[in-house]
């Protein structure tokens, strides 16, 4: 007990210095209209133990883009609603609380990019003990390209099941996007990867050049 | 002058008896005896030619023993500089080293992976890629157009993960990533491009 209140303590200023970190990218970013609204739902999404760093990164690109204020508030209002309408899809497809940010996250965008919420679910309860993010973006990718959603999923279970993980599940998404390149229709896409699966192309990594430039990103130069 | 007795002499010539001589001259005479005697003796051993034979005729050392025996000895190394030449070898040598640096990868943590970037700008002064890696701040990844043929590329090392973004164009046209794979509503009434980042050791 003592030395649950004594971590208590000590996390007190690292979630403090944490916070004010937060409020400092803010205030620096964005139109001073926006701060204190955007400020209030980012403190709401902590007190509910959502994500709060999407709100964020959200506010971020508004202000980065020069947009008004009060869409800005708009935007980040609406991505606070989808990691609520996500983690409630976590809920309800059995996952027991408390999600990670990263499933809710992951739920959330798979939502924003037109995955029905049934098909989601169907997902999320499908893979209860593996991260879904990549499997959702699998499923997202098909259907952002016409494929059924309902058939989609299917197909990216399917390779669940014979035993693809994570990434590679992507590489699934993408070889059906290939057959359809190659002039078969989305069914017949689905029917030939299917029919190969496990055996699906692995995506190309990246040529040496390409590494050798790669950089980190650099830190940001002094604003004005 | 001669420190030799003349009795001595005398007495090996055969002018005067042994017995006639002092005992310490008599027996100095016995010694050189002994050492006549030792010399009228034959050698039983090998003649001299049959010891210069074996000694020519001796293994050549092996080639190993040879060369061991080249690096267990001094030699003596002369160098001659010349510096015009020895300051333009160095000038070479620096120059290798710092284009060689500029070929090392970057090293990668098992949960990072490398994004790339390409993007057809013809005519643009600058492009930059902005997105929710970097907090969306403009300036911090440049795109590169070696070659001038319009042809904006980067490459970028990033945590494993799903990212939003879109190129800036000349610092100030936003612009989605149309060879992109996948895109999402902005919520500002554009659309972001995605990128996801796979782990580089996968």
């Amino acid at each position: 007990m003592r030395l649950g209140r004594a971590l208590a303590l000590l996390a007190l200023p690292v979630a403090a210095a944490a916070q004010s970190l937060r409020d400092d990218r803010l205030a620096e970013r964005l139109p001073a209209a926006a701060i204190p609204a955007v400020d209030s739902l980012v403190q709401q999404a902590r007190a509910e133990r959502l994500p709060t760093e999407p709100l964020v990164q959200k506010a971020l690109e508004g202000g980065a883009k020069r947009v008004a204020a009060e869409r800005i508030v708009v935007a980040v209002q609406r991505s606070l609603t989808q990691l609520r309408d996500a983690r409630a899809l976590l809920a309800r497809a059995g996952d027991a609380p408390p999600a990670t940010a990263a499933e809710v996250t992951g739920v959330s965008a798979a939502l924003k990019r037109g995955v029905p919420a049934p098909v989601v679910e169907q997902v999320v309860a499908a893979l209860p003990s593996q991260p879904r993010g990549s499997a959702l973006h699998a499923v997202a990718d098909l259907v952002t390209h016409g494929f059924q959603p309902d058939s989609s999923a299917a197909l990216i279970l399917e390779a669940a099941r014979d035993g693809l993980r994570g990434e590679r599940l992507l590489d699934v998404s993408t070889a059906a996007l290939h057959e359809v390149q190659r002039g078969h229709t989305r069914a017949e896409a689905l029917a030939l990867v299917r029919a190969r699966l496990p055996d699906v192309p692995a995506a190309p990594k990246p040529a040496r050049a390409s590494v050798v430039r790669a950089r980190r990103p650099s830190e940001p130069p002094h604003e004005p | 002058m001669s420190p030799v007795d003349p009795r001595f002499h005398q007495a090996l010539d055969g002018d005067i008896a042994r017995e006639g001589v002092p005992p310490e001259v008599r027996r100095a005479m016995e010694r050189l005896d002994a050492a006549a005697a030792l010399l009228a003796v034959v050698p039983t051993g090998a003649s001299v030619e049959a010891r210069v034979m074996a000694e020519i005729r001796r293994p050549v050392p092996s080639r190993a023993r040879r060369l061991v025996r080249w690096l267990a000895t001094p030699h003596a190394i002369r160098l001659r500089v010349r510096p015009a030449w020895s300051l333009a070898l160095a000038a070479v040598a620096a120059l290798l080293t710092l284009l060689s640096e500029g070929d090392i990868e970057p090293e990668l943590g098992g949960q990072e992976g490398i994004a790339q970037f390409v993007g057809r700008f013809p005519g643009a002064r600058s492009v930059h890629v902005v997105g929710s890696f970097n907090d969306w701040r403009a300036g911090t990844i440049p795109l590169e157009d070696r070659d001038h043929d319009g042809v904006w590329r980067g490459a970028v090392v990033l945590p494993v993960g799903a990212y939003e973004y879109m190129f800036v164009v000349d610092g100030e046209r936003w612009v989605p990533d149309h060879l992109a794979d996948r895109s999402v509503d902005d919520d500002f009434g554009r659309e972001n491009s995605i990128v996801i980042v796979r782990a580089a050791g996968r």
